[in-house]
């Protein structure tokens, strides 16, 4: 028996932390299948995306449907760079695609690309640039809860049809798939080798900390008032909008670096990574998972994902029936997902008060639902 | 773009301009029963774009199994349609009326059941609505040429606002609602059953989607995937009209129309990404949208 919810424990919520993310460091050691290791980097970068959106939606109470803006920019960003670096300004200035439709020079948009430094600061500072603009208008403009997820969604939209139809510079439907993999400074970093899984696991721990911390911090004890009632915390004197914009720039950013990861794993951008399902898919496994949880949104991100790929053959035309369902179930009787049923699941281990076991059934700890 | 200043032409412009009233017809039929689920419940169904699947689907079911002829499908596909809002507002709506935001998640949870419940059953390959061969012929209008059943749309769209309005102005029940809708509480407390109010709107928002579902299934092709077009442009409408019905009539017609003129100075893709910004914008300087309702904040 405890005196209070081990779930709430600072202490344990740290050696979990370490636990989890030490187990997984150990995968390549008793693995090197490489396709299997190319394939679990791709699920850290999901995992990336689960965080991103447990922060922005589960901490700061902002619905983003429209992630896969900063994701899809943060991809086509990396993958322009990869790009550029199998090109040369003497022989082959410009990327293959652009001479099948007949772009006479390289589009000034390109150009800064040719610097693998340069590249990856825009594919990480203009998603981010984005979001802080986006976020502003509308945060400023006081657009919350469902309407700013209807306009993200609609702003991810018009990125998709702009993408989709820029045929010229991005390659339309087609994306863009860089013919080697990317190298920085002389080194290759091999898409299908142990060390793409632990640069994706480095990164998503770094940034699961990164964001412990905020959510520990001053900042983010106000974030989380205006989650609970923006208007008192704005009584209080206040500026609501900045913390909103900040929180969905930082997820923005998180997001950012996902996509970088993903087309270094994968090799190739597409507008399928601005699809709006993509970008649901995103709240599915934070949601399922426990949006409340970074932990917990992680784990959701891999047990949706994996479940596609390995059950997905054998229910292959049941398994979106079967996903939506449990989404509806989720939605409505687990509000805080899996991470909310362990977290009632030890609530119940508690040592009551001699005096609160007297009066019949006490607050089940932790079951209280928020809006 | 080169069009954008040179050789402007009168005739080709005022036929982007009646081409835009017809856009606007589309989205706003498309909107008419999102206006009213969100409008008086609250509530943002994600799912809306596949009731309009469905509305199509119920049409092309009716007409290919049963020989139903066309103009009698709209009809069924309402109360088909709004048989499945019904059943889905008592089923799960009706418990998360206080949390909006899971209103949302949870109907985009049944839109991927509806949607892959549809595959199953109808297969992802296209079916098409046959219609009488008179509506497939195009009038002209001076320089104009437009396809009759447009002009369908556009006439079926105007006759739904109308009994939208008379029912929601000119009714016993349409007090009710807009009673709820002001303030529940109070509305209770005149022993007006919320709960059926919301019930019956439910329905009814669904039944629509299931019109506008039988018309797209004639402008387009009919696929189980069809109500992801929609749903974006129809939820955009909703919010430049602010959920009430004057403001999402002028927000249809507004967006339509800028829609069809950007679209003839640019390309149809930018002009929607042109659109989009201007929705921005205008939520800046009007977060409430054109024409907000006014309700009490609990």
């Amino acid at each position: 028996m405890f005196k209070s919810n081990p779930y709430h424990n600072k202490t344990a919520q740290w050696v979990v932390y370490v636990l989890f993310f030490g187990a997984l460091a150990f995968v390549p050691v008793l693995s090197d299948d490489a396709f299997m290791m190319n394939q679990f980097a791709t699920y850290g970068v999901f995992g990336m995306l689960a965080l991103s959106i447990s922060l922005c939606w589960g901490f700061g109470g902002i619905l983003n449907l429209g992630q896969g803006i900063a994701f899809g920019l943060g991809a086509y960003g990396m993958a322009m760079t990869m790009q550029m670096q199998s090109q040369d300004p003497e022989t082959s200035p410009m990327p293959p695609f652009m001479l099948n439709n007949s772009v006479e020079q390289l589009p000034l948009m390109w150009e800064p690309f040719w610097h693998t430094g340069w590249g990856i600061f825009i594919a990480l500072a203009v998603p981010t640039l984005f979001c802080v603009i986006f976020g502003t208008i509308m945060f400023r403009a006081r657009v919350s809860g469902p309407f700013f997820a209807i306009m993200s969604l609609a702003m991810l939209s018009a990125w998709y049809t702009i993408i989709l139809d820029s045929q010229p510079f991005t390659n339309g439907v087609n994306g863009i798939s860089p013919p080697a993999p990317l190298s920085i400074g002389g080194f290759e970093i091999d898409p299908y080798s142990g060390f793409i899984y632990w640069m994706v696991l480095f990164l998503l721990a770094a940034m699961t900390l990164i964001i412990k911390l905020i959510t520990t911090s001053k900042f983010g004890l106000i974030v989380q008032a205006v989650r609970a009632d923006s208007e008192r915390v704005r009584f209080l004197g206040y500026s609501v909008s900045y913390y909103e914009t900040v929180i969905y720039a930082v997820s923005g950013f998180i997001a950012a670096i996902a996509g970088c990861c993903w087309v270094v794993a994968v090799q190739y951008v597409s507008p399928a990574q601005l699809d709006v399902s993509f970008s649901i898919s995103m709240v599915i496994w934070a949601g399922i998972g426990g949006r409340m949880s970074l932990l917990g949104s992680i784990i959701g991100a891999f047990m949706i994902q994996g479940g596609q790929s390995y059950l997905g053959d054998e229910f292959l035309a049941t398994w979106l029936l079967i996903l939506g369902g449990f989404f509806i179930f989720v939605v409505r009787f687990l509000p805080k997902g899996l991470a909310g049923l362990l977290e009632s699941g030890l609530g119940l281990l508690v040592a009551k008060p001699a005096a609160e076991r007297e009066s019949a059934p006490g607050p089940v700890a932790g079951a209280k639902v928020q809006g | 773009m080169d069009s954008l200043f040179g050789n402007f032409d009168l005739s080709a412009f005022a036929s982007a301009l009646l081409l835009g009233i017809s856009i606007g017809s589309i989205w706003l039929i498309a909107a008419l029963g999102l206006t009213i689920i969100y409008g008086t419940a609250g509530v943002i169904n994600m799912a809306h774009g596949e009731f309009l699947m469905l509305g199509a689907y119920s049409s092309y079911m009716l007409q290919a199994y049963f020989g139903v002829p066309f103009f009698l499908c709209i009809p069924a596909s309402f109360v088909i349609v709004g048989l499945v809002g019904l059943i889905m507002e008592r089923g799960l709506i009706r418990y998360l009326y206080n949390r909006p935001l899971d209103t949302l998640l949870a109907t985009w949870g049944v839109s991927l059941v509806l949607m892959q419940g549809v595959r199953l059953i109808f297969g992802s390959d296209p079916k098409y609505i046959a219609v009488p061969q008179m509506f497939q012929e195009s009038v002209e209008i001076g320089f104009f040429s437009i396809s009759l059943f447009r002009i369908v749309v556009l006439l079926i769209t105007a006759l739904l606002v109308a009994m939208i309005w008379y029912l929601f102005y000119r009714t016993r029940f349409g007090m009710q609602v807009r009673a709820v809708t002001q303030n529940k509480e109070m509305a209770a407390a005149f022993g007006i059953n919320s709960g059926r109010v919301y019930m019956m709107t439910f329905a009814l928002g669904a039944g629509l989607a299931g019109v506008a579902g039988s018309l797209f299934g004639v402008l387009n092709i009919v696929l189980p995937t069809m109500g992801t077009s929609y749903v974006v442009q129809a939820f955009l409408v909703v919010v430049v009209g602010g959920g009430s019905l004057v403001g999402s009539v002028a927000a249809g017609a507004g967006t339509g129309e800028l829609q069809s003129i950007f679209a003839y100075f640019t390309s149809d893709t930018f002009a929607r990404f042109l659109l989009f910004v201007l929705i921005v914008i205008l939520l800046r300087y009007k977060p409430q949208g054109l024409f907000a309702i006014t309700k009490a904040r609990r």
